[in-house]
């Protein structure tokens, strides 16, 4: 249940590749040494680490097309875990070694395999391997979270900070946390004086009024096709994100979710650790599973104990019957040119009110954009010529018929070639819509204000908000042949 | 002198190895005690000097001794430090578990760690920081976890505190809890296993153990069965254990005090991390295990909360329980709704993409709870996994390459195990989806992207080439995604050869040749570039492998291609081509249908050695055409035979025409291959043998230098004006094998030994040849001339390359070379005309030099020195005859002084005047380079006690 040792990583595309940080844990490594016994294999140097990992990864010598350590078809690249095969004097392989990598960084890890190493345990079997993917995701989120956009400064900070990081979550191998976002790692508030116990994961004690702010999030997904014989796909799914100020060393809080009469019933629940007890009822609806009448449809309970730094307390899935907004998409190639048609419905359901809602149509292995001809009903369509890419603002909100198109025609006529793509081929063409509306969800789930309970002394300020947004929202040009997107559905 | 640390300290940590090859891990390691004593650095600074000791402490501590002298250190480093500065007390404490587990002085019990585990477990108890600053508590945090780390790595070491350690963690209300929580379940769980181990134990046992509280020390233990634990099977984790191997203590229902205390465990675990609950649970679920009186559903209120968690690493703990407890724990519904949620977070958006892939992996390993199959740890599918349930995990092309490829494998297997075949519509699913990806391969895809295509293909195969009609529709569209993008040949070769290699069965990989083969040949040569004839030729190398395949479409291709009117590719007559072509040819003459092959391949082969714009090319294919036309098939075949696959053993034979074939194992031949072990190493030679040597070559001229006594020195001295005068040292060594006996190396030849300094006090050397080295024959000398620059005692590494008789070449490491102080030593190196009276006489003036307090600015360096010693007079006369004869300069008759003088390159001297006193032998000593004073006194120590003890 610990790792022998962590290797930070940053690279760009496989060039400028350097370890920026690295620890090994000595008494894990003793550990290993004595529970691999002739099996054993050292980690090796730094260098040695990183040119394996690169291999393995896939992004060793990016400019050669083929290299057999790479790109042998027999290598399980299918894994959590990697294989690192080392030679020379230290000769040995070096299993599971985790990694995951997000930008520029890779972070990686080697849990401790805690069986006999012959023959080889299944990675289920250990424990040490969920945990170093734990402390792996922690560590990215503690060295990305300065922002999005990733500056090198703010994480050289962030990477200076790690040997006292780790000396607070994970100082001989074992790891016992992930790091705190945003404050120091070491706690400053005081010690209770009472005999509640304060969860570990709680780093101090609020003072002050008490403040719950709950806010719901819904992400809706499609794949539209037009075509009879494919069906058009969408889903649903939502995350309760929570900040909780509140007194006291263990506060109870409860958020309930509720959903409108015929609702279709809340599936996949996931919880928050700080979650203190569950209704078997909330956990059995499963997307996987063909929905009936009779399922348990709420209301959802989630008593709780709050952490003081914002955390999502639960997530979901749902069907719901229709999507938000249905497109049709139609290309026709004409001579030189491509006569585009788009049609977009708003449901009736869906409240007409954008936070923001624009509709961008790219056009790959052409040549560049010459004369664009096209008109649209409603909103503003801005032209990339250099991209390929049409950008149809709809704005705030649709017209009253709820029904905006898009008519035209387009000439590829540039002098240079335009973006490539190896799947948008010929007449494979998508619109991706991207769209936020507040204060609604699809399947009607909702947090009421009155329904969070705080059982503390003082009467708390609550604060929930909702809203909805898209996620892969893609009409599929219905002339063209369009990718597969769930294999459910095929079949 | 300002040393930058935090540089070395990184370049140490960025490569040992390399770092310690320009100093000695002592040195090193004296630096860094030596600065963490040091009042003047800053804590900070003391904190990153910690970091080698805590990450490499067997390369700074290499024996049990160095490490306990040095957890001495840091102990007293530590007990001087002020409490506030936190942070570096809590490195130590980790600095010190790191040095004390790893030179094993914990496993040995020793004084030190003894020391350090009553320290860490007063720190445990201080409580004094409950009301005061948060940030001490802290390192009561980080003793808890070396308690931890010492007790994980040296189980039982805490099984007789278990009564403290649970007092500690009951009355403990901070967030400190969770470590002591850690600590007690882990020891527990040790204890319980040792005493599971031990026959006839039971409840009582296990009540006194839990209750007992002995601060009696690891001495009374010491000889006790339970302590020597040195197996480390007890590392293990238990859940893995198949059924029944788990070690178990027989307690009968009355364990009402361990029940309690898991109880209390478990009502707090909710206020631990998610990762602390894990461990804290894995503990539990390994007692429970081993004590069949706690039932299992001691777990049960938990479960609710765990099955419904978002954390990775609990949930994975739930499944463990599953494995451990099966159907005592967890009904059949509760199965049916945990493999359901695996299969819903092996997809769920919110979930990172390792995550995902792991829960997959747990699929495929599910703990079922009446298994099948053996559960040999290879994959498996629960029988609960219908294609319905599965069917949310089909690929698709918008999935990462992992991803992908672990869904297809997943739903491969799936679909094998229902028997689906070409009607099937997964497996049609599955094929079409395959298909997908080639077109975007096609369509100039990355090549993250190709190799993602091929490794689906190979998976693809693997499960279904019986099928046929997807197997052929297969070879049909990669011969045509080939003719498109050639540059895929080398992805292409490799799936034939490693379905060739994994489907014995399966003749897959012949018929995707045989259609290459089809495509290259039959494509117009008219749209043919040079790039994608290379490829082509490479291909058709490797279809000429399969003695199957018929090759007459080879040869008319290779014939069209060579001839200049019906194309003009080889007109240029680029060597390169012409190898290509020529490889394809060489493996043509060892086909097997070579008969009928003959004449156009002899065509093929004149023509260009009469055609061909190159001349290498040229003479190669006059050799092969000669080859063929006069040579018997059988002898063609041996000549020709293919090296590869004999693991470079082969190499003497591959005289005619290694060139040709670039794949066939030529790397062994141009790698240098490193040994595991050292396989020879420098012996020094006898003293005697080596004085013999020399008296010879010294004359033995008696004949005063003239004039007066100063002029001597003058004469001396005037000599050093010569440079490199008396500047080296020559050391004896033989070379000879080590013990270790592995035929390979029994002869060795072109031996280029090579030598790294490990300081700078010598001139860097020069690498020494050594012809040859047979384990039979007498040992090669080697003389090393080593050039000081300060006559210190130092140490080289040595390394050397060298050719075995099958003709690989070598790079091994030998035995570090020791150059001790006396091995410095030269006598007076005076004029060989000189007499004993000339160089007495220098000795004399030089002393007297030495001696004297005139503070010239070149006697700054000299010194003198006494060294007393009680030595019997024949003790002496043999000290001297043994080690000072070939620098004893006054007669050895003469008993009551003995004037020695020994000479240190470059310029230094040191001078001895002995005198046996009454109550002692006086060394007197006087040289010119103090610094050598406590070389010498050590070198002095040496000698005279070895006499002592005769």
């Amino acid at each position: 249940m610990s790792v022998r040792a962590v290797w930070i990583i940053s690279q760009e595309k496989g060039e400028n590749v350097s370890i920026r940080y690295s620890r090994r844990f000595a008494t894990v490594e003793h550990r290993a040494q004595s529970l691999a016994g002739g099996s054993y294999a050292a980690v090796p140097e730094d260098s040695t680490v990183l040119q394996l990992l690169l291999t393995e990864l896939g992004l060793s010598d990016s400019h050669k097309s083929y290299v057999v350590l790479r790109d042998d078809c027999v290598h399980r690249q299918r894994s959590p875990a990697l294989e690192l095969r080392v030679d020379g004097p230290g000769k040995g392989v070096l299993w599971p070694v985790l990694a995951i990598s997000q930008g520029p960084l890779i972070l990686a890890c080697l849990p401790l395999v805690d069986a006999p190493a012959e023959p080889r345990p299944p990675l289920a079997s250990l424990l040490s391997v969920s945990q170093g993917l734990t402390l792996l995701a922690g560590l990215q989120t503690f060295l990305l979270s300065s922002g999005s956009m990733i500056d090198s400064e703010g994480l050289a900070s962030r990477l200076a900070m790690l040997p006292s990081v780790l000396l607070q979550i994970c100082p001989l191998g074992t790891p016992l946390d992930v790091p705190l976002l945003g404050t120091p790692a070491t706690s400053t508030a005081p010690t209770p004086a009472g005999s509640q116990k304060q969860p570990a994961w709680k780093t101090g004690l609020h003072r002050g009024r008490a403040v719950v702010n709950v806010a719901l999030v819904e992400t809706v997904r499609s794949m539209q096709y037009g075509n009879r014989c494919r069906q058009d796909l969408w889903d649903v799914f939502g995350t309760v994100s929570c900040k909780c100020e509140v007194e006291g060393v263990l506060p109870n809080v409860t958020v309930t979710l509720t959903l409108p009469p015929n609702g279709s019933p809340l599936q996949d629940i996931l919880v928050h650790p700080c979650v203190t007890s569950l209704d078997s009822s909330i956990l059995t609806a499963s997307s996987i599973d063909n929905c009936d009448g009779s399922a348990f449809s709420g209301p959802y309970k989630f008593p709780f104990s709050p952490p003081l730094e914002p955390f999502r307390l639960c997530s979901y899935t749902s069907q719901v019957p229709v999507p938000p907004i249905l497109g049709s998409y139609q290309l026709k190639e004409e001579e030189n040119q491509l006569r585009v048609s788009v049609n977009l419905k708003l449901h009736e359901s869906v409240k007409n009110s954008f936070e923001y809602c624009e509709a961008r149509l790219p056009f790959f292995n052409r040549d560049q954009m010459g004369v664009v001809d096209v008109k649209v009903s409603s909103g503003q369509l801005d032209v990339f010529k250099e991209k390929n890419l049409l950008v149809w603002v709809l704005g705030q909100k649709f017209p009253k018929c709820r029904e905006v198109t898009m008519e035209g025609k387009i000439s590829f006529s540039g002098p240079t070639a335009g973006p490539t793509d190896p799947l948008c081929t010929e007449l494979t063409a998508y619109i991706k819509l991207y769209f936020k509306v507040p204060d609604m969800t699809l399947s009607g789930c909702c947090v009421d204000q009155h329904s969070v309970q705080v059982y503390s002394s003082a009467k708390p300020r609550i604060i929930t908000c909702r809203e909805l947004q898209s996620k892969e929202y893609f009409i599929w040009n219905s002339t063209g042949s369009a990718p597969v997107s769930s294999g459910q559905m095929m079949l | 002198m300002a040393v930058n640390w935090a540089e070395r300290i990184s370049a140490f940590s960025r490569s040992p190895s390399r770092f310690l090859s320009g100093t000695t891990a002592d040195a090193f390691l004296a630096e860094l005690l030596r600065e963490l004593r040091d009042d003047r650095a800053s804590y900070s600074i003391k904190v990153l000097l910690l970091s080698p000791l805590c990450e490499h402490p067997t390369l700074l501590c290499p024996s049990d001794s160095v490490g306990e002298e040095t957890a001495l250190e840091l102990m007293s480093v530590f007990a001087q430090c002020p409490p506030k500065s936190v942070q570096f007390r809590c490195h130590l404490l980790l600095a010190l578990t790191s040095v004390l587990v790893c030179t094993s002085c914990v496993s040995g019990r020793s004084r030190a760690s003894q020391d350090f585990l009553d320290l860490l477990l007063q720190i445990a108890q201080d409580t004094a920081d409950l009301h005061g600053d948060g940030a001490l508590r802290s390192l009561r945090a980080t003793a808890c976890d070396c308690l931890r780390e010492l007790e994980a790595c040296c189980s039982g070491l805490l099984s007789q505190r278990l009564e403290l350690l649970g007092g500690l963690r009951h009355k403990e209300t901070s967030r400190l809890h969770q470590a002591y929580a850690g600590l007690h379940a882990l020891a527990i769980r040790n204890a319980v296993y040792q005493l599971a181990q031990e026959t006839g134990a039971g409840a009582d046992h296990l009540k006194a153990l839990l209750g007992g509280n002995t601060s009696i020390a690891w001495e009374a233990e010491q000889d006790s069965d339970l302590m020597s634990n040195k197996d480390s099977s007890i590392l293990s984790c238990l859940t893995l254990c198949p059924m029944g191997t788990v070690p178990t203590l027989q307690t009968g229902p009355d364990c009402k005090e361990l029940r309690s205390v898991l109880s209390s465990l478990l009502e707090e675990s909710y206020l631990l991390t998610p990762l602390g609950q894990a461990a804290l649970l894995h503990r539990l679920i390994e007692v429970v295990a081993m004590v069949p009186g706690v039932p299992p559903a001691i777990f049960r209120a938990q479960l609710l909360r765990l099955l419904g968690t978002s954390e990775v690493c609990l949930l994975h703990s739930t499944l463990l329980m599953k494995c451990a407890f099966t159907d005592s724990l967890f009904s059949a519904e509760d199965e049916a709704f945990i493999l359901k949620r695996l299969v819903v977070l092996s997809q769920h958006p919110l979930l990172s993409s390792p995550e995902k892939l792991f829960y997959m992996d747990c699929i495929l390993h599910f703990p079922e709870n009446r298994p099948i199959s053996c559960g040999d740890g290879d994959e498996s599918l629960p029988v609960l996994l219908t294609p319905r349930l599965a069917s949310v995990l089909l690929p698709t092309v918008f999935n990462d390459s992992a991803t992908m490829l672990a869904r297809l494998n997943l739903l491969s297997l799936v679909y094998m195990e229902e028997g689906e075949g070409e009607e099937g519509k997964g497996l049609a699913y599955l094929y079409d989806h395959l298909t997908s990806l080639l077109h975007i391969v096609e369509n100039g895809g990355s090549r993250e992207i190709a190799v993602t295509f091929f490794r689906a293909a190979f998976l693809f195969l693997l499960y279904f080439f019986h099928v046929e009609s997807y197997a052929n529709g297969l070879t049909e569209k990669l011969g045509k995604l080939y003719l498109r993008h050639t540059h895929l040949a080398p992805h292409l070769i490799n799936l034939a050869d490693q379905t060739q290699d994994r489907l014995s069965e399966s003749s897959w990989a012949v018929g995707l040749l045989r259609a290459l083969q089809g495509v290259i040949t039959e494509a117009p040569l008219a749209q043919l570039t040079l790039p994608d004839l290379s490829w082509h030729l490479k291909m058709l190398t490797r279809v000429a492998e399969e003695g199957e395949i018929p090759q007459r479409s080879t040869l008319r291709f290779l014939s069209s291609v060579v001839t200049p009117s019906s194309s003009p590719l080889c007109v240029s007559g680029d060597w390169r081509l012409g190898n290509s072509i020529l490889g394809v040819c060489r493996r043509l003459l060892v086909h097997p249908t070579l008969d009928s092959l003959l004449i156009p391949l002899a065509d093929i082969l004149q023509h260009l050695a009469c055609r061909y714009g190159d001349t290498d090319i040229q003479d190669h294919a006059r050799l092969y055409y000669t080859l063929l036309t006069t040579l018997s098939k059988e002898k063609l075949a041996g000549v020709l035979a293919r090296g590869s696959g004999e693991g470079g053993r082969q190499v003497t034979k591959r005289s005619l025409s290694c060139i040709m074939a670039e794949s066939e194992g030529l790397t062994s031949v141009l790698t240098i291959h490193q040994t595991e072990k050292p396989i020879f190493r420098l012996v020094e030679l006898d003293e005697e043998k080596r004085a013999h040597h020399e008296s010879d070559s010294s004359p033995n001229v008696t004949q005063n230098c003239p004039g007066e006594a100063n002029a001597a020195l003058d004469v001396y001295r005037s000599q050093f004006h010569n440079p490199g005068f008396a500047s080296e040292i020559t050391l004896h060594y033989h070379l000879t094998h080590t013990a270790d006996h592995d035929s390979r190396f029994d002869q060795l030849f072109s031996i280029r030994l090579h030598f790294d300094l490990t300081d700078d006090h010598y001139e860097e050397l020069c690498d020494i040849s050594v012809p040859c080295l047979f384990r039979e024959r007498p040992p090669p000398a080697v003389k090393l001339r080593l050039k000081p620059r300060r006559p210190y005692p130092t140490t080289l590494h040595a390394s050397a390359i060298f050719t075995t008789q099958d003709g690989l070449s070598w790079h091994t490491l030998l035995p570090d070379v020791h150059v001790s102080f006396q091995q410095a030593f030269l006598p007076l190196p005076a004029p060989t005309t000189w007499g004993i009276g000339d160089k007495l006489s220098v000795f004399e003036q030089l002393w007297e030099e030495m001696c004297s307090e005139s503070g010239e600015k070149d006697q700054a360096d000299c010194a003198t020195s006494l060294f007393c010693c009680q030595l019997e007079e024949a003790a002496l006369v043999a000290l001297l005859e043994k080690h000072l004869l070939p620098y004893l300069l006054s007669d050895p008759c003469h008993k009551e002084e003995s004037k020695v003088l020994f000479f240190l390159p470059p310029r230094s001297h040191m001078l001895l005047k002995i005198r046996s006193e009454e109550d002692a032998v006086h060394f007197s000593i006087a040289t010119d380079n103090w610094q050598l004073l406590p070389h010498t006194s050590s070198f002095l120590l040496t000698i005279t006690s070895s006499c002592e003890d005769k």
